[in-house]
C-alpha cells in the first residue's frame, strides 16, 4: 500500500489524533459541524482541480470566481430586479465563460495555464472589486429554493450539516467514476501523462481540456455562491487566496503537479487534512497570526513524503 | 497484394518543398525499410500518410481504393497506425489501458465520453496480447507503462498496431535508445508482425537493422524518392552511397574485388 492517497490518509488520521488528544473540543459536534461546514466549499473547487491538474493544467483564477460569481449573482437581484433563478444563471453562464477563455487560450494559442490564469485571476478579482466599488454587498435574508438548496441546513442528533455537504459528496462519487471508471478519465489521465500520444491515438485533448477549464470554473462559481448563501452576505475579497489553498489540498493528496496522476479519494483526504490543520492547530492554541507557518510545514513535509515513496516505487 | 499506393506526392511548408514526390506501394506482408539523411523528406512523407497534416498535391490508395487522410483518426480507421519513439504510449497509464486508448471498450455507449469502461474485457484483451508479444518477463496488463523498458515499451505499441488488425504498420525509429538485446527483441518483433500478414514501413537511420529485417528498400532524398530495391538485390555500401548522394563506386569496386 504505498499509493499517494493512501499515506495521506495514514497522515490524516495521525493529525485527527494528534488534534483529538491535544484539545477534547476538537471532535466535540460543534467543532466537527463547523469543519463541515467549510470542507465542501473549497473541497468542490478541488474535484475540478484534481481533474484539470491530472490532464496537466491548472487554474489560478478560481478563488476570484469564487468571489465574482455571487456578486454578480446578488446584484442582479438587488440592483437589477432580476429573478434569483435568473441571477444564478447569469452567473453561471459567466463562469462558464470565464473557463471558456481560459481554456482556449490556453490550448489554442498555447500560453501556459499558469500565465492565463494568473491573468485571469486579476481581472476577474478586479471587475468583482470595481464592480462593487470594493465593499461587500448588502446581507441577503431571503430563504427560498435556492439557498435552501445550495445552503440549507439540517440537524443530525447533536450535529449540524449544510446541504452543501450533500454537494460535496455528490461530486466527489461523480468525479471519482469520470476519472476512474469512464472513458473520459482515461482520456484525462493519458492527455496529462503523453498529449501527443493522447492525440496519435484520436483522443480530442484540446476540447478535454476546454471542458476541465469550463468545469473548475462552474465549481469555483457554485462553491462562491454556496458561501455566500450560507453567510448570507457575498464580497468581491471573498476567496482571496483560495486556489493556492485548493492546489495544496490536490497534491498533497496525492495527485501529481505535472499531470498523468490524479486521485479524487486523495483529494477528499488533502482537503479533509487541510481544513482539520486550520482547525486543529487554532484549537490546540498555535497564536492566529503562526498558523500558516504550520500549514506550510505541514503541505512541504506531505509533499516530500510523497517524492520519497515515488523514488521508492522507480527504485524496486 | 498491394496494400498501400502513394502517387506523387507532394507538400510544401512555405518557400521549402519537403516532399516534391513521392510515389511507392507497400504491399501485403512485406516489410520496407524508408532510408535517407536527415532533412531527406521521410518524416514528412509519414506523417502525411498518418494523418498528421494534409498533403499538397498526390492520392493514397489503400486497398486500391482511393482514400482522403485528413486527420490521425482517419489513417488509424483506414487501418493505418503510426508509432513514434517517444509519443505512443502514456506512461501514467496502465499497459491495458494504453492499450485501448482512444478506443475504450466500454458498456452503455450512449453514455459518450461519460460510458464506463469494460475493465474486465480491457483486462482481458490486454493479457491475451501480451501473452501473444511473449516478452520473457512476465508483464502485468495492470503494470504501469513508467515502469517498462523502452524495448518493452516499443513491443507495446507495436503490439497495439497489431490489435486493430492494421493493415500498415508505421515504425519511425523503433530502436532508438534501446540496448542491443532491445533492439534484437523489437526486430524479431517486427518480422513476426509481417509474418502475421501485416505490412511494416520502418524508418530507421541504422542500415544494419534494415538488411536483418526488411525487404525491400526505398532511399529518400531531397525530398524525392531516389532509389527503390530488394534487399536481396542490394548491399549496404551501395545503399549507403544512395543515401548520401556520394560516388562510392571507387570504394565498392574495391570492397567488391576482395
Amino acid at each position: 500500500m504505498r499509493s499517494p492517497q493512501f499515506s495521506s490518509l495514514v497522515i490524516l488520521i495521525v493529525l485527527l489524533a494528534v488534534f483529538a488528544i491535544a484539545d477534547a473540543n476538537f471532535l466535540s459536534p460543534l467543532n466537527i459541524s463547523n469543519m463541515m461546514a467549510f470542507l465542501p466549499e473549497l473541497g468542490i473547487i478541488a474535484l475540478g482541480m484534481t481533474l484539470l491538474l491530472t490532464a496537466g493544467e491548472f487554474d489560478l483564477s478560481v478563488g476570484a470566481v469564487f468571489g465574482l460569481a455571487p456578486v454578480v449573482v446578488m446584484l442582479l437581484v438587488q440592483n437589477g430586479g432580476f429573478d434569483i433563478g435568473v441571477a444564478l444563471l447569469a452567473g453561471l453562464l459567466l463562469c462558464i465563460a470565464i473557463g471558456a477563455i481560459n481554456g482556449l487560450i490556453v490550448t489554442k494559442i498555447g500560453i501556459s495555464s499558469f500565465l492565463v490564469t494568473l491573468s485571469m485571476l486579476l481581472v476577474v478579482r478586479g471587475a468583482a472589486l470595481y464592480i462593487t466599488q470594493g465593499f461587500p454587498l448588502k446581507s441577503w435574508n431571503q430563504p427560498g429554493f435556492f439557498v435552501t438548496l445550495l445552503a440549507g441546513s439540517f440537524n443530525i442528533g447533536t450535529f449540524r450539516f449544510y446541504t452543501s455537504l450533500w454537494w460535496f459528496i455528490g461530486l466527489s462519487l461523480l468525479a471519482i467514476y469520470v476519472l476512474h471508471y469512464a472513458k473520459l478519465g482515461n482520456w484525462i489521465s493519458a492527455i496529462g501523462s503523453n498529449r501527443n500520444a493522447a492525440v496519435a491515438r484520436g483522443v480530442p485533448a484540446d476540447a478535454v481540456k476546454i471542458w476541465l477549464f469550463i468545469l473548475t470554473s462552474v465549481l469555483a462559481g457554485l462553491a462562491g455562491m454556496i458561501s455566500a448563501f450560507r453567510i448570507s452576505a457575498a464580497s468581491p475579497v471573498a476567496g482571496t487566496g483560495y486556489e493556492l489553498e485548493v492546489i495544496a489540498m490536490v497534491v498533497v493528496g496525492g495527485t501529481a503537479l505535472t499531470g498523468g496522476r490524479g486521485t479524487i479519494l486523495g483529494t477528499i483526504v488533502g482537503a479533509l487534512m487541510l481544513r482539520s490543520i486550520r482547525n486543529g492547530i487554532v484549537l490546540i492554541g498555535v497564536p492566529g497570526l503562526a498558523y500558516n507557518i504550520f500549514v506550510g510545514v505541514i503541505i512541504l513535509a506531505m509533499l516530500i513524503l510523497h517524492a520519497l515513496l515515488q523514488k521508492n516505487a522507480a527504485r524496486s | 497484394m498491394e496494400v498501400l499506393r502513394l502517387q506523387n506526392l507532394q507538400k510544401s511548408f512555405g518557400s521549402v518543398r519537403a516532399l516534391k514526390s513521392a510515389s511507392f506501394t507497400l504491399n501485403e506482408g512485406e516489410v520496407v525499410a524508408l532510408l535517407g539523411d536527415n532533412g531527406a523528406g521521410k518524416s514528412t512523407l509519414i506523417k502525411a500518410i498518418s494523418g498528421v497534416f494534409p498533403v499538397d498535391r498526390g492520392d493514397i490508395y489503400v486497398r486500391g481504393q482511393k482514400v482522403s487522410i485528413r486527420s490521425t483518426r482517419d489513417a488509424m480507421d483506414l487501418g493505418i497506425e503510426t508509432i513514434h519513439q517517444d509519443t505512443s504510449l502514456a506512461p501514467d497509464l496502465s499497459i491495458a489501458r494504453n492499450l485501448f486508448l482512444g478506443r475504450e471498450p466500454v458498456n452503455l455507449k450512449w453514455l459518450g465520453v461519460f460510458a464506463p469502461l469494460d475493465l474486465a474485457r480491457l483486462r482481458d484483451a490486454a493479457s491475451a496480447l501480451l501473452k501473444r508479444v511473449g516478452i520473457s518477463k512476465k508483464l502485468d496488463a495492470d503494470a504501469l507503462v513508467s515502469t517498462l523498458s523502452g524495448g518493452e515499451r516499443q513491443s507495446i505499441a507495436i503490439s497495439r498496431a497489431m490489435q486493430f488488425a492494421a493493415k500498415v504498420i508505421i515504425l519511425d525509429e523503433p530502436t532508438n535508445n534501446l540496448g542491443v538485446e532491445e533492439t534484437h527483441g523489437v526486430l524479431r518483433f517486427v518480422k513476426e508482425v509481417r509474418d502475421a500478414g501485416h505490412s511494416v514501413l520502418l524508418i530507421t537511420h541504422n542500415i544494419h537493422h534494415v538488411f536483418q529485417v526488411a525487404d525491400r528498400i526505398i532511399v529518400m532524398r531531397r525530398g524525392e524518392i531516389v532509389a527503390e530495391q530488394t534487399v536481396a538485390g542490394t548491399d549496404l555500401l551501395t545503399v549507403e552511397s544512395i543515401i548520401t548522394g556520394a560516388d562510392m563506386s571507387a570504394l565498392l569496386k574495391e570492397t567488391r574485388a576482395k
